[in-house]
């Protein structure tokens, strides 16, 4: 494995700052330059609120060129290098470093191209994902993505988390959905990645910096794919006496190969709270509630609503609800997206758990959940994307009681190791940044690892680009493993403690 | 095209030979290491039969501990490894070196497991890409990448060269269809790359090592997805009286919002080839003809043929037929799917070009290609896959004649330079190997090229996995580039040159 050495900077804190600005002022005059400690405050955090950072400095490009112009700057004076997109992110890998530079991308907006016949549109980093749908509609088109932050979030920083949405599960993430990247690495060199064609020469960069999370490089301009607006869509809610039988049914469904545009669940605590919230006139005493949507040409649509209609049925449902306007389907999506507003009137504070599982692990792993909870004595409330098995269990707790935050951040420690123990992933879309470096290394063993080290020292070899986020050194690794031993087993025994 | 060896090298090489095997034969069975030059000749070349070099030794390992071996021998006598599959690739990225061990993987072919319910398979490297389909056709399943080769070719060698088919244009290509690959590392480490679950944390190793063209890792196993056999399929045969109008449909298909499960053209001379071979059916007065499949239940088939032939009439086909029965879908296509061997018949050689374009570029190419076979006095045959932009003209020439070779490689040259300059690139689906490493320095800048050595370099310091391959040393661009300036511009004019 290769050690990445940051130049360890020459210069006292503040005479550091003083220099990089003094060659930022050179080398690009017109950027935008952040010094002050209250127009720095909103910058202190992403939307892993729970971690705080001021930086040394931010700056605000409105071009690629001076992107480049910060980033050699930055290599220059051996200064790290945050990049933040809308700030939307939930694992912290936007937060600032005391001794780094932040770079916001917010300023670089501008939609390039819209190409109707490639089927893709061109824009600018800080281009908000619902923005390029909105370009796209004359056309028929929209861009497929669609995490519920969609209003706000960048495109820049989808591509960082490699982000997904309520409708992944047909339409892939963001990964899947990217023609071309442009980047500027860790030298201010501009890499050009992936291709307006099919396939790509050379190795695949491109997927490989979708989801490294600022580690790799800064993304300038991004080509994503359009889909054509699907002819007809329906959308339903369906009722159920117990978790167990509703996540039944979405195997179920997956396994007669209807592949929904999103199939989403929610447990009893949060139909509750959105009940309680918004008033949607849920039956009362269900358990869970599933929200079906299938899209497709007339046929398609058609028939797979028939489909999912009669595996509900057979699976159960108590209730089942088809929407016969716009209005109607928007009605049903309310809940589904206003729950987590709605959740918030549950307790003062929750901590939203992003991990994923085999869907046929759905039944058992949420019942784990719910023995957990009650092993930590706090509640825990369960909506997400069930037809890709990507949960999203909300642990509630007040902050204000000493103990609580830690008590929460150890019960999802512990749902995040149960996805792994069954074959799952640590994330399904949020990313790993700040939050998920320990169980990095419950999902990987030290190869994986170290070839990680290994790429990133590739792209960057003095570690300036977010050093610290996304991937945990092996070092931490062992000293976490000492503190996670289950069942007898001693965790990554190959490695020296100490 | 091999080089000449030094005579020193002549008089080391059996001795290095014999070293090689001794050391072999400490760990593989007798019969699975191989010196002679008789049993050393059917892997002298790949599909590119242009290209041929007698390895050191090969060595046919059927087990991952007999991989290890492999390059255990190899780190320790520091030979260099090529990995070869079936030996079908079409751009020399299984050419052996004559100094190193071509390691066989064809033999390492058993199907692990089937999950029906997880519609997933996971076979190891030398299990053939059609054999997946036939195995799991019980069960109402199939693998839907299809490259042309698809009787013989395995899927170690697909995952290597990111392969294609005529299906890609709904499904994708290799890296959109598997979840895992476990391979292994030039130190004899496992790594395991990608997840059961739809993300993985970490960077995307698993979409790196896909198309790396064995110069990462050795793929040991790999896990794909299995998709139900649509219940119906239909093709609509459309012809034109002229490329470029059957170009222009292409897009108006697209244009339209229709995913085609496979989109094809080929143009007269192709069909004439093909009518000479197979009898498949097809209108020998047409310019060009249209193949468009669309396939799913058996109404979502009906509505989007009809929207099919639709635009079809309206881009001005001259004749418009569909499939009335699955055995005439399957004569259409078996002119498509023998076109390459049909070619052979009319021209005693042939060379086949893999580029991508937009396609809004595909009348302009097609347009130029038919300007380019006039200036180099050469026929060119155009069979490909139309609705991805994935190119295949085939140029015929006759070895025997001096200069046409030369001529035909300038001419694919040409063409790929022309991929490159309408936006698109030097690859559909047939990989860089040794065919393609000069476009490469037209494709890429110097920054792209280091970072591709950089990763390289990151997995296999020594350069002991198919060293030469895949990318071109930017020396190698130095001096491709001094020889073809083109516009008045130099490419690469930070290197040296000599």
């Amino acid at each position: 494995m290769q050690t990445t050495t940051r130049i360890a900077p020459d210069l006292p804190a503040p005479a550091l700052r003083q220099a990089l600005l003094a060659t930022l002022r050179t080398v690009s005059p017109q950027l935008h330059v952040v010094v002050d400690e209250e127009g720095l405050r909103p910058f202190e955090t992403d939307a892993f609120i729970s971690h705080r950072e001021t930086p040394m400095l931010a700056v605000l490009p409105e071009s690629e060129e001076q992107v480049r112009a910060v980033v050699r700057a930055c290599a220059r004076h051996g200064v790290p290098v945050v990049t933040r997109g809308a700030g939307t992110g939930i694992s912290g890998g936007a937060i600032p470093r005391q001794d780094g530079v932040l770079l916001v991308m917010s300023k670089m907006r501008r939609v390039v191209e819209v190409d109707p016949l490639l089927r893709a549109a061109v824009v600018e980093p800080g281009v908000r994902n619902l923005k390029v749908s909105e370009v796209a509609a004359p056309h028929s088109l929209f861009y497929a993505p669609d995490p519920s932050s969609q209003l706000i979030c960048s495109i820049g920083g989808n591509v960082a988390e490699n982000s997904g949405g309520v409708h992944c599960l047909k339409y892939g993430l963001t990964t899947h959905n990217l023609m071309a990247v442009r980047a500027i690495d860790a030298d201010g060199d501009i890499l050009e990645m992936g291709s307006r064609a099919l396939d790509a020469a050379g190795l695949d960069l491109m997927a490989l910096i979708t989801g490294s999370e600022g580690n790799l490089g800064v993304v300038t301009r991004v080509t994503v794919k359009l889909t054509p607006l699907p002819e007809r869509t329906e959308t339903l809610l369906a009722a159920f006496g117990s978790v167990r039988s509703a996540a039944e049914a979405v195997g179920e469904i997956i396994g007669a190969g209807v592949i929904p545009a999103a199939l989403e669940m929610m447990d009893r605590v949060v139909i509750e709270a959105c009940e309680r919230f918004m008033a949607m006139g849920f039956p009362v005493g269900a358990e869970a509630l599933l929200l079906a949507e299938v899209d497709g040409g007339f046929e398609e649509a058609g028939e797979a609503l028939a489909q999912v209609r009669a595996i509900l049925e057979r699976n159960g449902a108590s209730e089942i609800r088809v929407a016969v306007s716009e209005v109607e389907r928007a009605g049903l999506w309310r809940a589904r997206k206003g729950a987590f507003a709605a959740l918030a009137t549950i307790l003062p504070d929750f901590y939203t758990i992003d991990g994923t599982i085999p869907r046929r692990c759905l039944p058992d792993v949420l019942e784990r959940i719910v023995e957990l909870a009650a092993e930590y004595g706090m509640t825990v409330g369960n909506v997400f994307h069930a037809g890709d098995g990507n949960i999203h269990p909300c642990i509630f707790y007040d902050a204000m009681k000493p103990g609580e935050l830690e008590r929460s951040e150890e019960f999802g420690g512990r749902i995040l190791e149960l996805c792994v123990e069954v074959g799952g992933t640590i994330t399904g879309e949020h990313g790993v940044g700040l939050e998920k470096l320990k169980q990095m290394c419950v999902q990987f063993r030290d190869p994986e690892i170290a070839a990680f080290h290994d790429v990133k020292h590739a792209f960057d070899p003095r570690d300036i680009m977010n050093p610290g986020k996304a991937v945990p050194t092996l070092k931490r690794c062992a000293e976490w493993g000492g503190t996670h031993v289950r069942a007898g087993q001693v965790p990554r025994p190959d490695i020296p403690r100490f | 095209m091999s080089t000449a060896p030094t005579p020193s090298a002549i008089d080391e090489r059996p001795a290095r030979q014999a070293r090689v095997a001794a050391c072999l034969a400490r760990s593989l069975p007798a019969a699975s290491v191989l010196v002679e030059r008789e049993a050393l000749k059917p892997y002298e070349c790949d599909g590119l039969s242009a290209y041929r070099e007698t390895p050191l030794v090969a060595a046919l390992p059927v087990s991952e501990s007999e991989v290890a071996a492999v390059l255990a021998v190899a780190r320790e006598a520091k030979v260099p490894v090529v990995a070869r599959g079936s030996g079908t690739g079409l751009s020399g990225g299984a050419l052996p070196l004559a100094d190193g061990i071509l390691m066989s993987l064809a033999k390492f072919n058993r199907i692990i497991e089937v999950d029906p319910l997880g519609r997933r398979a996971r076979v190891q490297p030398g299990v053939t890409n059609l054999k997946i389909s036939q195995h799991v056709a019980p069960l109402g399943l199939y693998y839907a990448p299809d490259p042309s080769s698809q009787i013989a070719c395995s899927i170690g060698g697909n995952v290597a060269e990111n392969s294609g088919g005529v299906h890609c244009l709904k499904y994708g290509l290799t890296v959109h269809n598997i979840t895992r690959v476990r391979a292994m590392a030039i130190d004899g480490e496992v790594l395991e790359l990608g997840a059961e679950a739809l993300d993985a944390p970490g960077y995307d190793l698993l979409a790196l090592v896909t198309g790396s063209e064995g110069l990462l890792a050795i793929t040991l196993e790999v896990t794909v997805k299995l998709l139900p056999k649509p219940e119906l399929a239909q093709v609509v045969m459309a012809s034109f009286a002229n490329v470029e109008q059957a170009g222009e449909a292409v897009a108006n298909v697209i244009a339209a919002g229709i995913v085609p499960a496979g989109l094809e053209m080929m143009d007269k001379l192709a069909t004439r080839a093909v009518e000479g071979f197979v009898h498949a059916g097809y209108d020998l007065e047409a310019e060009a003809i249209l193949l468009a499949e669309s396939d799913g239940s058996k109404e979502e088939v009906e509505h989007e043929i009809g929207k099919i032939i639709e635009v079809m009439r309206a881009s001005g086909a001259t004749d418009i037929r569909c499939s009335a029965s699955e055995l005439e879908r399957l004569k259409f296509w078996s002119g498509r799917k023998a076109a390459f061997p049909a070619v052979g018949r009319i021209s005693p050689d042939y060379y086949c070009i893999d580029g991508s374009i937009p396609r809004g570029a595909l009348a302009l190419v097609l347009r130029r290609t038919e300007e380019m076979s006039v200036r180099y006095g050469l026929r060119c045959a155009n069979v490909f896959h139309a609705g991805d932009g994935n190119l295949h003209p085939l140029i015929l020439y006759d070895a025997n004649v001096p200069g046409e070779l030369e001529r035909t490689e300038a001419f694919s040259a040409e063409l790929l330079e022309l991929c490159i300059e309408v936006g698109g690139t030097i690859t559909g689906e047939h990989g860089v190997g040794i065919e393609k490493i000069n476009q490469m320095c037209t494709q890429f800048r110097t920054a792209e090229l280091a970072q591709f050595h950089a990763v390289k370099a990151a997995f296999d310091p020594e350069g002991l996995l198919n060293p030469g391959k895949a990318v071109p040393t930017l020396n190698r661009c130095a001096e491709y580039g001094a020889m073809r300036v083109s516009r008045g511009q130099l490419p690469h004019p930070e290197l040296p040159r000599f």
